[in-house]
């Protein structure tokens, strides 16, 4: 009796959604809490330590890491270094995107083929190997340089230059605009054609109707991309560890670059946690102050 | 239905995978639990043991016994850095031993220099450092994880006999502790390209011959041919240059980078560096040396601008030059070792006899004695060592040293003759080749001070007090 019972309650246990729903999200929820939440809640304490990968002992030092970031000269240059390439490679390849899409929304019977080839450089380019093909083409000799010379122009010494070295890295990002690309499109078919009919019959050009229907129906996904972009961005790595390791005289520095030299490579990883957890609250400041502003420029259909 | 069916495999595949992990790591503990030195929690964190572990459990009561001739299958792993040429042969000797030694699998991993030293620090972290693995100078960062030899070389199990007590000593440290067997000896030197120097009508290098003269050459080649006059890999110029134009000054042994025992400076004066690094910045700004983007180019020292014939001169470790030697004479040039220039004529030469890298046993191993096993095998096996060549330095076994001496290559040759020529100079009785933990930053930051020096930020006696003073910092 009492097993024919409990046998029934394992099988309502089993039927039921939430059960099924558990199991099905457990990979995530797994991933979730041994790949991200224990290793976030970690680097919070280890930011308050003197923790090194090559010791085993660990020794409490209160605030001092944090101490540590306001006299540190190449912490004070990555961040700044960091909020450049931010500033100037998100608005470019938002512009670049939305350029893009909008003129991949013209119907040609090739409009998807020219969509994924567009598409492909957000595929791969954040890969060690199109990092070195950036390096190859903005090298002294590279593809850049010897086309300049045959144009009659000196050639540039990219990478040598403290000034220079960081565009080559934020073009590389700029030409990874595919995925926004991608997003802009499908905001762009949402909006009702019916507009553009109204706004031809009364009259506006294709200027006008961009600018004044394209961009405010729009606006909504250009905060969720804006969004997406800093946080991106403010994470870039790869470009800067493979082609300037950071050089030269820590030109490139990356602020993620620093943070992996100092834990991995000068053994403070007490350090560089606190480093990680300064630059969220980085992040959290700009994503915030992105969406105050957001209500001045963001319009939205059903609020007024 | 389905969706239950779907549900019940789940949650059972789920279930099994957890109980497997567990059942693994418990048998991995019990297994390595008469390891030498009652290493068992650290082992019990070794997860790549896995597929060893099946065989651990019977395998230990065998050892207890002797291991040395058991037919126990042993899988080690292994790792190293180095160039192309280094990986190729050595994994031919691997499999060398392999053939001898069926039982033994050896799982092996290799890296450049950079990336070798990181992926090790993440290994210590996590008790999982390879079986056998690959060291330099910078050693003591890593002396927590180093299982001495001294053990196996009191117990017989490993016969270095064949190894004079004096190249057994250049990987001992000051206690006598052998953290290792070395594979092979080395010295700094700069290679040169001798058409160049022709070319540029500089009289090629005598034996002590001085930083003016090494500069006034690298100008005049840049300026003659147009190319870089002095290229060099970033890693080996602060060794090869920077510290060694310290060890330079005063009389022999009175200054050293660092001191002695790796515990503070081995001068006072900051401004000791200041000509040195004023010349890299002039040869720098002249165009004459590689500035930051160009030696990004450089990745290894097959690359290098002297291999490339874009250069006149580099900075190498010895045991490197057979190798471009070879690959610069297929393309018709020939290639020259000179000294390390001094700071005066007849002052002290800088430079010292060191063990190239060393092979050690890690304390995380399951197997130290296989491990040591292997290294000494490495290290003496005339058969090995016919494979590799004296690529990682000349070798220390007398046996294999004489072997090799009969069929050099000229390149080898060249190396042969310049290690004794370093020899005969006069060195202190007690030099410290070691890098203390903390000297990357310290590196990365003195070739920053060049690039501000080279650009006019700063000038060579600021750079040179900076660089003493983040130097410093390491020892508070």
């Amino acid at each position: 009796m009492i097993t024919e019972k409990r046998r029934s309650g394992l099988k309502n246990f089993m039927n039921r959604n939430e059960t099924v729903g558990y199991v099905f999200a457990f990979p995530f929820i797994f991933g979730f809490i041994c790949f991200s939440l224990i290793p976030i809640l970690t680097s919070f304490y280890y930011a308050f330590t003197d923790f090194s990968m090559g010791s085993k002992t660990v020794e409490f030092v209160g605030g001092r890491n944090f101490g540590q970031l306001f006299t540190d000269e190449i912490f004070t240059k990555s961040l700044g270094i960091t909020l450049k390439y931010v500033f100037i490679s998100v608005p470019m390849k938002l512009t670049f995107a939305l350029l893009v899409a909008f003129l991949l929304t013209r119907k040609t019977r090739l409009q998807v083929l020219y969509r994924s080839l567009y598409y492909v450089p957000s595929l791969v380019g954040g890969s060690i190997a199109v990092a070195l093909v950036w390096k190859q083409l903005f090298a002294r000799k590279g593809l850049i340089n010897s086309i300049l010379t045959q144009a009659g122009l000196s050639s540039i010494n990219w990478f040598g230059d403290r000034k220079l070295a960081l565009y080559p890295l934020i073009l590389m990002s700029v030409w990874q605009f595919g995925s926004s690309m991608i997003i802009f499109a499908a905001g762009l078919k949402e909006i009702p054609s019916t507009y553009y009919e109204a706004a031809r019959i009364d009259g506006a050009n294709g200027m006008q109707s961009f600018f004044r229907i394209t961009l405010p129906c729009l606006s909504p996904i250009i905060l969720y991309n804006l969004v997406m972009q800093t946080i991106q961005a403010f994470m870039a790595f790869t470009q800067a560890f493979v082609i300037t390791a950071g050089g030269p005289d820590n030109g490139t520095m990356m602020y993620a670059l620093y943070v992996y030299n100092q834990a991995f490579k000068y053994n403070n990883m007490g350090y560089a946690c606190a480093m990680s957890w300064f630059m969220l609250a980085v992040m959290s400041v700009i994503t915030v102050v992105i969406f105050r502003t957001s209500k001045f420029w963001v319009f939205s259909e059903a609020g007024d | 239905m389905f969706k239950k069916f779907l549900a019940t495999v789940l949650s059972a595949s789920l279930i099994m995978g957890l109980c497997a992990c567990s059942g693994a790591s418990s048998e991995t503990a019990a297994g390595s639990a008469p390891a030498a030195d009652g290493s068992a929690v650290e082992a019990a964190g070794d997860t790549a043991g896995e597929e060893k572990v099946t065989e651990t459990a019977a395998a230990e009561t065998e050892k207890e016994e002797e291991s040395a001739e058991s037919a126990e299958p042993v899988t080690l792993r292994m790792a190293w850095w180095g160039s192309q040429t280094r990986h190729d042969i050595t994994v031919a000797a691997i499999e060398l031993y392999e053939q001898e030694h069926p039982n033994v699998t050896i799982e092996y991993e290799f890296f450049d220099f950079d990336n070798y030293f990181t992926k090790l620090k993440t290994l210590v972290a996590s008790d999982q450092v390879w079986d056998i693995f690959q060291l330099g100078g910078n050693f003591p960062e890593y002396i927590d994880k180093i299982c001495y030899m001294n053990e196996f070389i009191d117990s017989g199990l490993i016969d270095v006999s064949d190894i004079p007590e004096t190249y057994l000593k250049i990987t001992q440290d000051t206690a006598g502790n052998q953290i290792g067997l070395s594979n092979g000896l080395n010295t700094y030197g700069i290679a040169y390209d001798v058409d160049m120097f022709n070319e540029a009508g500089v009289p090629l290098p005598a034996e002590n011959w001085t930083w003016d003269d090494y500069k006034d050459a690298a100008l005049k080649i840049s300026e003659a041919t147009g190319h870089f006059g002095s290229s060099g890999l970033a890693s080996s110029e602060f060794i090869a240059g920077c510290s060694t134009y310290i060890g330079q000054q005063g009389s022999v042994g009175q200054y050293g980078f660092f001191n002695l025992d790796l515990t503070g400076m081995g001068f006072e004066d900051a401004q000791m560096l200041t000509p040195y690094i004023q010349m890299r910045a002039d040869l720098i700004k002249a165009g004459a040396s590689p500035d930051a983007g160009a030696e990004m180019e450089i990745t290894n020292i097959e690359n290098d601008f002297l291999v490339t014939g874009e250069a006149g001169m580099t900075w190498v470790a010895v045991n490197q030059f057979p190798t471009i030697y070879d690959i610069c004479k297929e393309e018709g040039r020939t290639l020259a070792l000179a000294t390390i220039p001094r700071v005066k004529p007849d002052g002290p030469a800088g430079a010292v006899i060191q063990s190239s890298q060393m092979l050690c046993v890690s304390k995380d191993s399951q197997y130290k004695e296989e491990a040591a096993k292997f290294i000494a095998w490495f290290q003496t096996s005339v058969e090995c060592n016919k494979i590799l060549n004296g690529e990682r330095g000349i070798p220390v076994a007398d046996s294999v040293r004489a072997a090799l001496e009969e069929n050099l290559t000229e390149g080898q040759q060249i190396m042969y003759d310049y290690v004794s020529l370093v020899g005969t100079f006069e060195t202190p009785e007690k030099v410290n080749v070691l890098s203390p933990d903390g000297q990357d930053q310290v590196v990365d930051n003195y070739r920053n001070y060049i690039q501000q020096v080279v650009s006019g930020e700063i000038t060579a006696e600021e750079a040179a007090d900076k660089t003493y003073a983040d130097a410093k910092a390491i020892f508070q």
